[in-house]
Formats: C-alpha cells, sequence, structure tokens
C-alpha cells in the first residue's frame, strides 16, 4: 500500500530528515510545521498516517490530535507522537485524546522505519477488510432485490381459484421468506374436490422451489379429473427426473366425492390425515403409507391409494409436520397427540381457529423453525337436492361445427392400465363447442363406462356397496375381476351432429359381456317412483342430464344423447 | 455431530452422536468418505442410539449416501433407531428404502 505520510515537525532539520526516511520507504510525504497547518493539510490532503511532534508554536500536538479526531473519519488514521522523553505527561494526555503510539528523540531512522512498516501492515489488512465489507453490501442489496422478485412470482403461481373454495380453510406459513410447503386445492370435473398438501425437504427458496412444478401437474390433471394415483404417478416421476437424490417432497394427496361419499388418499410422508366426524372424535385415519415423492424410480413406486366410504359429515384434516413438532424458543414441542386432542376438543367450525391460536400461544411471538401448513376440509353428506344437474352451460361456437364421428374401442390392457374416462374428455375438451358442457359430459361418460365395466364385464352387484363395510369389499371384488379377466372390451362411439336442427352429442357404448334384464331402466322417469339404486344414484343423474339414454341389445349397448 | 467409525470384517460402522441436520453436512460426508473408497468394505451401517434429532436433510444426506454406496456395489443399513428418530424415518417409510438393524 502507498502511504500518504503526514509530518508536522516545526523544526525544519527534523522535518527534512523525516521527510528523506519516508521518500526512501518509497511513500508520499507532506510536512506541516504547526498544528493548526497540521489539521488543515489533514482535512484536504487526507493522509493515512500522522508523524507528530508536541512542541509546537501555534497549536501543539495534542490539539492538533483532538481537532483531527473530532473530524470524524470513516476509517482510522494513526498518530504517531515523535517527541523526547520529558514529555511523559504530555504524551500520555494525548493518547487519551486520540493519538495511538509515540517515538523518542532522537530516534534511529532503522526504528522509524520498523515502526512505519509495521502500521503499513495493520492499514492494509483495514484496506482489505473494508473493501469485503464493501462487496458484501452490495450482494446483500442484490440479494434482497432478488428475493423481493421472488416472492412476487412464486406467490401468483402458487394463488389459485380451488384455494377459495366455500368447503375450505387452510394455512400455509413460512418459516422464512417462502415456505417450503405447498397447499392446492381444485374440483375436478364431477364437482370432485382435489387436495394436495406438500412438503419439500428443507425450507426456504431451495425447497420452495422444488415443490413449485407439482402445482402444474396437480392442477392439470385434476381438472381433468385423473384419479389420484395416476397424479401420484406423475408427480413422482417428475420430481425424481429432476430433483438431486437427497431432495424429495412429502405429499398428501385426497380426492373427496360427495356425490358417491367417498374419500380416497395417497399419504407419502406426512403425519396421519384424519376424518373428524361431528361428535369430536376422529372417525378415520390414513398414516403415512409410502416414502415421500421424488425418490423411487417410477417402475419401484407405489401409487396405491386407501379408498373409503363416509356415512357421517366431518371435516379432513391434512398437515405438514411444521404443526405438528411446533417448537418455540424454549425447545417446548408439540406431538401428534396434542394436536389431535386440540381438533377433538373444538366443534366443527372452530377447529381451525383452535389450532392456531393454540399455535401462536405454544410459540408465544417466536418464529417457528419450520414451515407451518394445513388443511381442514369440510364433509358434507348431501342431500338427494343434488341429483338436479347444475344450469345447462352455453355452447360457444354452436353455428359452424361439423359433423363428425369418433370410435374408440378399448381392449383389456387399456381397461386395467389407463384412466379411460380423462384421457376422452381430455380430447372432448379440445373441441370448443362440446369444451363448456365438459362438467356434464364426464358425469355421462364416467358413469356409462363404469357400469359397462363393473356391471357389463366384471358382473358386479352394486348392491354390495350398500352393505356394512360393502364398499371396501366391492373395491376389493373389483380388483380381483378385473385382474381374473381373460377378454373382453368396450366401445365407445360418439357423434357429435345436428339432431332435429339441435346440435347434439350422440354416445354409444357397448360392452362385451352378458348384459342384464334393462327394462326397468329404460321405464325409469322419476328418482321418487321408488325403484331403489339399481344402478346407484348415478344413472339417475344421467337420465336427467340427457335428452335420451336408451339400453339395448342384451343389455350391453347404451345410447345416450345429449344436447348441446 | 460426532462420529466414531469402526471398521470391522467388511463392515464399517458409524455411530452418530447428537443432533443430525443440515449442519452436520461436511461431518457426516468426512466420516462416510473412508469406507466409501475402502475396497474391504461391504456394508456401511449408520448407527443412530446417540443421535437426538433428524430433520428432512438427514433424510436427504442417507439418501445420497445410499446412491454412492450402490454405485460402488456397498449396502448401506440403519441401525438403533429410537424415539423421535424412529418415528420421522417411519413416517417416511425408510424402511422400504433400507435395511433397518
Amino acid at each position: 500500500m502507498r502511504l500518504k505520510v503526514l509530518v508536522v515537525e516545526d523544526d525544519l532539520i527534523n522535518a527534512e530528515i523525516l521527510r528523506d526516511i519516508i521518500d526512501g520507504l518509497g511513500y508520499d510525504v507532506e510536512v506541516a510545521h504547526d498544528g493548526a497547518e497540521a489539521v488543515e493539510r489533514f482535512r484536504s490532503w487526507l493522509p493515512n498516517l500522522v508523524i507528530m511532534d508536541i512542541k509546537m508554536p501555534v497549536m501543539d500536538g495534542i490539539e492538533a490530535t483532538r481537532r483531527i479526531r473530532a473530524l470524524g473519519q470513516s476509517h482510522w488514521v494513526p498518530i504517531i507522537y515523535h517527541t523526547s522523553l520529558d514529555m511523559t505527561d504530555e504524551i500520555v494526555s494525548g493518547l487519551n485524546a486520540g493519538a495511538d503510539d509515540y517515538l523518542l528523540k532522537p530516534t534511529p531512522p532503522d526504528l522509524i522505519r520498523a515502526k512505519i512498516s509495521s502500521y503499513e501492515r495493520v492499514l492494509e489488512m483495514q484496506r482489505s477488510v473494508r473493501s469485503q465489507t464493501s462487496e458484501l453490501s452490495a450482494w446483500r442489496d442484490m440479494a434482497e432485490q432478488q428475493n423481493r422478485l421472488s416472492q412476487h412470482v412464486v406467490s401468483r403461481l402458487l394463488d389459485a381459484e380451488g384455494l377459495r373454495d366455500s368447503l375450505l380453510e387452510w394455512m400455509n406459513t413460512p418459516a422464512d421468506n417462502f415456505s417450503g410447503d405447498l397447499v392446492c386445492a381444485i374440483r375436478g370435473p364431477a364437482d370432485m374436490l382435489y387436495l394436495m398438501l406438500a412438503d419439500a425437504a428443507g425450507h426456504g427458496l431451495s425447497a420452495a422451489l422444488s415443490a413449485l412444478p407439482m402445482t402444474q401437474v396437480f392442477y392439470g390433471m385434476a381438472g381433468k379429473g385423473f384419479p389420484i394415483h395416476t397424479i401420484a404417478e406423475e408427480l413422482n416421476r417428475k420430481l425424481k427426473c429432476f430433483l438431486p437424490i437427497e431432495r424429495f417432497v412429502a405429499a398428501g394427496l385426497a380426492a373427496i366425492d360427495t356425490r358417491n361419499q367417498t374419500i380416497e388418499i395417497w399419504n407419502g410422508g406426512i403425519p396421519d390425515i384424519l376424518f373428524l366426524s361431528g361428535d369430536c372424535t376422529i372417525a378415520m385415519r390414513w398414516p403415512s403409507r409410502h416414502p415421500p415423492l421424488g425418490i423411487l424410480p417410477p417402475a419401484a413406486f407405489n401409487s396405491s391409494t386407501e379408498q373409503v366410504n363416509y356415512q357421517q359429515a366431518g371435516e379432513l384434516f391434512i398437515c405438514s409436520d411444521g404443526i405438528i413438532e411446533a417448537e418455540n424458543a424454549s425447545g417446548a414441542r408439540m406431538n401428534q397427540l396434542m394436536v389431535e386432542k386440540l381438533l377433538c376438543s373444538a366443534p366443527p367450525g372452530q377447529r381451525m381457529a383452535t389450532l392456531q391460536m393454540a399455535l401462536q400461544r405454544h410459540l408465544d411471538g417466536d418464529k417457528n423453525p419450520d414451515d407451518l401448513s394445513c388443511i381442514l376440509a369440510r364433509v358434507p353428506i348431501e342431500r338427494r337436492q343434488d341429483i338436479r344437474p347444475a344450469n345447462r352451460p352455453e355452447t360457444h361456437g354452436a353455428k359452424d361445427f361439423s359433423d363428425w364421428r369418433l370410435g374408440l374401442t378399448w381392449g383389456l390392457s387399456e381397461l386395467r392400465n389407463l384412466d379411460i374416462v380423462p384421457a376422452v374428455l381430455g380430447f372432448m375438451n379440445q373441441i370448443p363447442s362440446l369444451k363448456a358442457h365438459s362438467g356434464n359430459l364426464y358425469l355421462i361418460l364416467a358413469e356409462l363406462f363404469n357400469n359397462a365395466l363393473d356391471h357389463g364385464l366384471l358382473n358386479l352387484d352394486s348392491q354390495l356397496k350398500n352393505e356394512d363395510d360393502g364398499f371396501e369389499r366391492y373395491l376389493s371384488e373389483r380388483e380381483q375381476r378385473m385382474d381374473a379377466l381373460t377378454e373382453g372390451q368396450i366401445d365407445m362411439r360418439f357423434h357429435l351432429h345436428r339432431a332435429d336442427g339441435q346440435p347434439a352429442l350422440d354416445i354409444c357404448i357397448t360392452d362385451s359381456g352378458l348384459g342384464f334384464d334393462y327394462e326397468q331402466i329404460n321405464l325409469l322417469d322419476d328418482i321418487e317412483s321408488g325403484l331403489p339404486e339399481f344402478h346407484g344414484r348415478g344413472i339417475m343423474l344421467v337420465k336427467r342430464l340427457c335428452s335420451e339414454l336408451v339400453y339395448t341389445g342384451r343389455g350391453n349397448v347404451v345410447n345416450a344423447r345429449y344436447s348441446l | 455431530m460426532v462420529i466414531q467409525p469402526l471398521i470391522n470384517e467388511g463392515t464399517a460402522r458409524l455411530s452418530l452422536a447428537g443432533r443430525f441436520d443440515f449442519h452436520s453436512h461436511r461431518d457426516f460426508r468426512a466420516a462416510y468418505e473412508g469406507p466409501l473408497n475402502d475396497a474391504t468394505v461391504q456394508t456401511i451401517v449408520i448407527d443412530f442410539m446417540q443421535v437426538e434429532y433428524l430433520d428432512s436433510s438427514a433424510l436427504g444426506m442417507l439418501l445420497l449416501l445410499k446412491e454412492k454406496a450402490e454405485s460402488r456395489g456397498k449396502k448401506v443399513r440403519l441401525a438403533n433407531l429410537n424415539g423421535s428418530v424412529k418415528q420421522v424415518l417411519e413416517i417416511a417409510n425408510f424402511g422400504k428404502l433400507f435395511t433397518i438393524e
């Protein structure tokens, strides 16, 4: 470092000697001959080091020191007195006034050189630290700016219409700026409520980034009515693909079908998902059965879900481990039992508030080390009014569509492995005149196709569903029969055209099964007519939605006409 | 986190103590580096007896170790799970990914 040394010395010869020495060291030197000049030179020349005599006319070294220090430099400039031994009291006063060191006259030139060099090393270190500090400041400003932008973008990406559903209460509080937890909700085509709560390993921006791509997959597939096991598979595949080995995302997926009164759940790595009944007990629970998403390769991934039929209204509670393990500054942690007791202690409608208050009390103003998130979904029992379909949507582009036909034949392999209804619906959604009717078409297609498969090919009796435990037995029986099938196919034919001037979609589904006695269905006009759930309430709804619904053949062919 | 390695007849046993979280990254890696590159070692056992706390970054580190070990033809086992450590590993169903003693 090339120092600027200010020499303050009234004796001209001494001043020149010092000037020579400092010159010889390769530094810049200026000389002031009294204290007042020293202060002035200090202010204008900004030296790095001052060598000051004490006894001088006009203003002495001590007063000069005081005034120099009063200028308030942002960095330290050492002041070294160069004076004689009999000035000890003055040296002490000067050091107290802010000087740093002293040399006693006469000082051998070598000592002066050594002293100056020693201070040069310290000044160099100071310079280096100041430069690092200013670099750090610049980085911090840049980071804060990036943070603000990221928060803006992320909050837009995570916002979704589905989260404003009247049946939902939820919270997602980040530990820092970004939550690594994800809360998603959407109504699928048949009014099925899809929920997802995900907890990416770690927290902060990197965790949030890990979870982000899940939203596209979830909303896209749930919106088309794909079952949650397929969604789980796709989520796992995607996350496995781009997350590093040590990162993963624990998640819980739920599909609540209020029409059929079923709840289906996939839980990989989050705490028990609970069904809280009206009488404040935990009527059902779904513990984590799988490793988190993004760990297993697709071939080893297990997408199996647990599906139950619920008989009473209640609330579904899903949360991440942040809530269960909420820890305050003194290290006291909550646990699963405490959270369950809290939830059960409150009546329906007040559980979320109760939980949030308890968390607040527990944390008592401290920041929780983990992200806190949970969903509380009301699960109602819907009455018969539900059967009446929603208002018929307007058909767009009805004037210029052309007459077309589509035929699809599904063999055993597809029937076993493909999600056929969402796939066909996906195609239908591409056609403008049909897209608006997506919801109704899904209901019709799902009902007719499931009947063709369950009753036509598999010969299952839906009466089984009405018995105790019947639902679970029905599902298990269905799986067995599906595995045992050696032949079978289902045909679908679609014809979009004008029928009597009115645009309509004709759907014809044929299964290769034995058929059934269909007379009763064809004659069925009215829900109240007393004919019980022959094929379930679903077929009633389809009858209502379609202008025509007829079974023919040996009962293995169904024709429906849906007016657009 | 304190780690005591012990190699005996083809098995390297790493006994962990204290908190196993994202601060433990360097210690853990330094501890398993040796056994990983040791041709005589076929199995690496992670002993959790003295571990009082485990978080998701620890799970991530175990996954990373597993991957590295398997690419060298070695196995990883987890031993002496207790209390909250056991709970965390159970919820994550790590029993489906690792052999547990």
